[in-house]
C-alpha cells in the first residue's frame, strides 16, 4: 500500500487539536452520564461535524461576526445574514491568542484573537461587529482589525441606569443597523424585522420551556447539556436549531412524565454564574454533574442571559420595533461590565429560588476583571441570603483539573450535608 | 406549565389585553356618553371627565364640574349646609374611586378613551409617536397640580375675598370646565355642537372659551402624536391619585423577579420610568398611571407584575401570556401583511 506522506500544515495540526478538545467533550457527554437524551444526538453530531470535522453551515450566506450578545441577532437575520458569535472555548486557540496579548488576559479573548490570528474558520465572518463591552473585548476588536479582517465597533454603554445610556444605546444600533443594511445590500423594513423577531422570540420560548423542566424535582436534563444547546445557537442554522429544539422538548415531556431524573436522589441543585462556558471549555460544569451534582439554572452570557428576556414591542413599526431591540440587549443584560451590578445580585437570588437551587458556583476566568471584581459583592449578598456559594478562579489550560475536582467536590459534600441536616 | 392546563387563571393571564382593553373601552364609553337614554344615571361624582355639559343622554357624570359648583360659595355658606354637602359629594366621588383606583383612567374615563383612538388612528397611518423629552418631564408633571389647586381656589375666590384680594368675576365660577377639552369633545358625542362657541359677553368669558377651543386644538392633535398626550395635564389625575393609597384594586409588582428590561416602560403610554426600575416598592400605581395594566401584559416574567383586586390576583404577568401576546407561539416563515 502507498500512502503518501505529507507534512501537517499549522492549521491542520490546529485543527487536529481543537478536534482532539471537542471529541474528548463530546464522548463526556455521550458517554459518562446516565439515562441520555435521544434527541440531544443532534448537538452531539453537529458539534462533532463543525469542530471536528471543519465542515462548513452557512457556504453561500453572509456571516456576520459578533463579540458579545449584546449585538442583535434579530437585525442580523432580517438582513438576510447568519450571526455567528465569536465568543471562542479552545485551549488551542487561547495559547495561540496567548502569544499575541499580555500574559494576564481573559481566555476567552485570547482564544478568539488565537481564531482570528491562524484565519482558520470552517464559516469565516466576512464582517465582524464588536460592542465596547469588557475592556479586553474592546481592545481584542482592533486587535483583529490589524489581522486584516473588517471590524466595526458598536459603541456599548456602561451605566444603563440612565435615560443617556438608553439613547445612546439605540443610536448605536440604529447605526449599526444602517451599516449592516449597506454591506448586505438589504433593506431593513417592517415585515423582514417583524419575522426576524417573532423567530427568535420563538427560538427563546423554546429555551424557557426547556428550563422549566429543570424546576421538576427530578431534573430530566444535565447542565451541560443545556449549555451544549445554548452554545450551539452561536453558529446552528436557526431553523436547524429550532427544530432540534422542538424535539427536545417533546423528548423532555416525556422523561418529565416519567420522573427520568439524570442526577441522583440527593444531588445537590447548583445555580452557575460568571464568565461563560464556551464550547468545549466545560471544564468546571463538567467536574459539577460528574461530581453528583446538577446544574438547574445559570447565570452566564453564553446561556441564560442571551435567552432571557424577549423583545416587547408595543407598535409594530420598524422604527418601534428597532427601538424595543435596542432596549431588550441593554437593559435586561446583567452584564458585570455595568457599574452596578444588583441586577444581577437579583437574578442569581430569584434563580436560586425559583429553581429550588441548594447553591451557587461562581467561575471567574482568570484575567476577567468584572467578574472578579464582582466575586466580593456577589458573595456578601449570598451570604446575607444564607445562599452557599463557591467561588473558583480557572483558565481554559488542562492542567488544574485534580485541584479543581478536590473543591468543588468538597463544596457538593458540603451542600450535600447541609441537605442531611435540614430533613 | 403543564399544571391545570385549561384553568380560568391561566385563560386571564393569557388574554390579549390590547383587544380587551378596546373593547371595555367602547362599552363604558358607550355607558358614560349615551347611558343616559336607556335610563342610567350614575350620578355626577365620577371619577371620570363624563361631562355636566352633555344636555341628556350621559349615564353619569364628571365630578370635577361639580366640585367647581360646590366650592363656589361665601364662607359662612361652607360653615353649614354648602360645607356639608360639599363633604359627602367628596365622599361619594372616593367612594366610587376606591373600588376603581386609577383604573378609571385606562377603561372608563371618555377622554382617555378618545386619546386611545387617536393613537389607534396615528398607528395605522405609521406616523411615529412623540415623547416629552425627560428634561421637561418633571415641569410637565407639577401642570396637573397646578390646574387642580387652581380650579379649587378660583371658584372660591369668587364669592370670597382670599387673603385680601378682590372678588374674582363670575365668569371663572366653572374655571376648569371652560378650558376642558371634554366640554366640546363629549356632547359632540350625542350630536351637540353647541360647545364649540367663543363667548363674547365679558372679557374673562372671551378668554376662557378661547383658551377652551385652543385646549381642544391641542388635546386632538396633542394625543394624535403622543400617546395620552392630556393625561400628563389632567387635574383629575391629581384629584385621583390623593385617594389613590386605599383603593382597592392596585398594581403590585415582586421586585425580587424583575429584570429591568424595561418591556413594561415601553408599553406605558405614560413614560412611567418606575415601572421597570423600582424593584423596592410594592404598590407601583404612580400619579401619572392610568392602570390601563398594559405593563402587565408585557411583562416576560412570571409573576412580577399583577393587578389586585382586595389581596385577590385578577391579572398578572407570565411567560406564556407574554409569548402568546407578541404572537412569538409560532414559527412562520413569513408574516407577511
Ligand atoms: S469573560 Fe470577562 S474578560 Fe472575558 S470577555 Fe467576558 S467579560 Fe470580558
Ligand atoms: S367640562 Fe370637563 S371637567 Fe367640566 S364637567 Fe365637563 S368633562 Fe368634567
Ligand atoms: S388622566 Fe386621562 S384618563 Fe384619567 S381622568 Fe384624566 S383625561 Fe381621563
Ligand atoms: S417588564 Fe417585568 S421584568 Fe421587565 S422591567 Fe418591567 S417589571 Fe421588570
Ligand atoms: S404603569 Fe402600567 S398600568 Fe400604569 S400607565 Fe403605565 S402601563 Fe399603564
Amino acid at each position: 500500500m502507498h500512502t503518501e506522506h505529507t507534512i501537517e500544515t499549522s492549521a491542520e495540526r490546529q485543527n487536529r487539536h481543537k478536534a482532539m478538545e471537542a471529541i474528548s467533550v463530546i464522548n463526556a457527554l455521550r458517554e459518562d452520564f446516565k439515562s441520555p437524551i435521544h434527541s440531544m444526538g443532534y448537538f452531539y453530531d453537529l458539534f462533532e461535524k463543525v469542530y471536528c470535522h471543519h465542515q462548513p453551515l452557512h457556504e453561500g450566506k453572509a456571516k456576520i461576526g459578533t463579540m458579545c450578545i449584546q449585538i442583535p441577532s434579530e437585525i442580523i437575520y432580517a438582513l438576510d445574514g447568519v450571526p455567528i458569535r465569536l465568543c471562542n472555548g479552545f485551549y488551542t486557540d487561547d495559547e495561540i491568542g496567548g502569544d499575541l496579548l499580555p500574559q494576564k488576559s481573559c481566555p476567552l479573548v485570547k482564544a478568539t484573537v488565537g481564531w482570528f490570528a491562524s484565519d482558520n474558520f470552517s464559516d469565516k465572518p466576512d464582517i465582524t461587529f464588536s460592542p465596547t463591552t469588557c475592556d479586553q473585548k474592546t481592545k481584542a476588536g482592533a486587535i483583529i482589525e490589524s489581522f486584516g479582517h473588517t471590524v466595526i465597533d458598536v459603541g456599548f454603554p456602561r451605566t444603563k441606569e440612565s435615560e443617556e445610556s438608553r439613547h445612546y444605546w439605540r443610536e448605536s444600533v440604529k447605526s449599526f443597523a444602517v451599516k449592516l443594511s449597506k454591506f448586505q445590500g438589504k433593506k431593513l423594513t417592517r415585515s423582514n424585522l417583524e419575522s426576524a423577531i417573532k423567530k427568535v422570540g420563538y427560538a427563546q420560548s423554546l429555551y424557557h420551556k426547556l428550563t422549566e423542566f429543570r424546576k421538576n424535582k427530578a431534573v430530566p436534563i444535565l447542565g451541560v447539556d443545556m449549555f451544549l444547546v445554548t452554545n450551539a445557537f452561536f453558529f446552528d442554522k436557526i431553523d436547524e436549531w429550532i427544530s432540534a429544539v422542538e424535539k427536545l422538548v417533546v423528548e423532555l415531556e416525556q422523561r418529565a412524565s416519567e420522573g427520568v431524573n439524570v442526577a441522583g436522589k440527593a444531588s445537590p441543585r447548583i445555580v452557575y454564574t460568571g464568565s461563560p462556558p464556551i464550547f468545549p471549555n466545560y471544564k468546571i460544569p463538567l467536574i459539577i454533574e460528574q461530581s453528583d451534582a446538577i446544574i438547574v439554572a445559570d447565570e452566564t452570557c453564553s446561556s441564560n442571559r442571551m435567552f432571557n428576556d424577549m423583545v416587547a414591542v408595543d407598535e409594530w413599526n420598524l422604527y418601534d420595533m428597532i427601538d424595543s431591540v435596542s432596549d431588550k440587549y441593554l437593559k435586561a443584560c446583567t452584564c458585570p461590565i455595568f457599574t452596578q451590578n444588583d441586577d444581577r445580585i437579583r437574578r442569581i437570588i430569584q434563580l436560586v429560588r425559583s429553581y429550588n437551587g441548594d447553591g451557587v458556583i461562581y467561575q471567574a476566568f482568570a484575567g476577567c476583571q468584572v467578574y472578579e471584581m464582582e466575586q466580593r459583592s456577589v458573595l456578601a449578598a449570598m451570604e446575607k441570603e444564607g445562599i452557599p456559594i463557591l467561588y473558583i478562579e480557572s483558565d481554559y489550560s488542562p492542567s488544574q483539573h485534580g485541584q479543581l475536582t478536590t473543591r468543588v467536590e468538597a463544596f457538593i459534600e458540603s451542600l450535600k450535608n447541609r441537605k442531611r441536616m435540614k430533613k | 406549565m403543564t399544571k391545570n392546563k385549561f384553568s380560568l387563571r391561566r385563560a386571564v393571564n393569557n388574554m390579549n389585553l390590547v383587544r380587551f382593553r378596546f373593547w371595555f373601552q367602547i362599552v363604558a364609553f358607550a355607558l358614560v356618553v349615551y347611558g343616559g337614554y336607556i335610563g342610567l344615571d350614575l350620578g355626577d361624582k365620577l371619577p371620570t371627565f363624563a361631562c355636566v355639559f352633555n344636555g341628556e343622554g350621559t349615564g353619569g357624570k364628571c365630578y370635577v364640574g361639580e366640585l367647581q359648583h360646590d366650592l363656589k360659595h361665601p364662607l359662612e355658606g361652607f360653615m353649614g349646609f354648602a360645607g356639608y354637602a360639599f363633604l359627602i359629594s367628596l365622599g361619594m366621588f372616593a367612594v366610587w374611586f376606591w373600588a376603581l383606583n386609577k383604573g378609571w383612567c385606562g377603561f372608563v374615563c371618555p377622554l382617555g378613551t378618545m386619546q386611545d383612538w387617536l393613537t389607534m388612528l396615528r398607528e395605522k397611518t405609521k406616523i411615529r409617536y412623540s415623547e416629552y423629552s425627560w428634561a421637561n418631564r418633571g415641569k410637565i408633571k407639577s401642570i396637573k397640580y397646578i390646574l387642580l389647586i387652581l380650579l379649587l381656589l378660583l371658584p372660591v375666590m369668587i364669592a370670597n375675598s382670599v387673603f385680601g384680594l378682590p372678588k374674582l368675576p363670575n365668569g371663572l365660577s366653572m374655571p376648569f370646565c371652560d378650558i376642558c377639552p371634554g366640554r366640546m369633545m363629549i356632547p359632540a358625542f350625542t350630536g351637540h355642537f353647541n360647545q364649540f362657541y367663543i363667548d363674547f359677553s365679558s372679557k374673562t368669558d372671551l378668554v376662557m372659551t378661547t383658551l377652551g377651543m385652543i385646549i381642544t386644538g391641542l388635546f386632538l392633535v396633542g394625543s394624535f402624536i403622543k400617546k395620552r398626550f392630556f393625561c400628563y395635564f389632567c387635574p383629575m389625575a391629581a384629584l385621583q391619585y390623593v385617594f389613590s393609597k386605599p383603593a382597592l384594586l392596585k398594581l403590585y409588582k415582586d421586585g425580587s423577579k424583575c429584570t429591568k428590561c424595561g418591556d413594561c416602560y415601553r408599553a406605558c403610554d405614560m413614560d412611567i420610568l418606575e415601572i421597570a426600575d423600582d424593584v423596592t416598592s410594592k404598590n407601583l400605581v404612580t400619579e401619572d398611571c392610568t392602570l390601563c395594566l398594559k405593563c402587565v401584559a408585557a411583562c416576560p416574567e412570571e409573576g412580577c407584575l399583577e393587578a389586585n383586586f382586595m389581596g385577590a390576583t385578577i391579572f398578572e404577568s407570565t411567560k406564556e401570556g407574554f409569548i402568546l401576546r407578541m404572537a412569538m407561539d409560532q414559527n412562520k416563515e413569513n408574516h407577511a401583511h
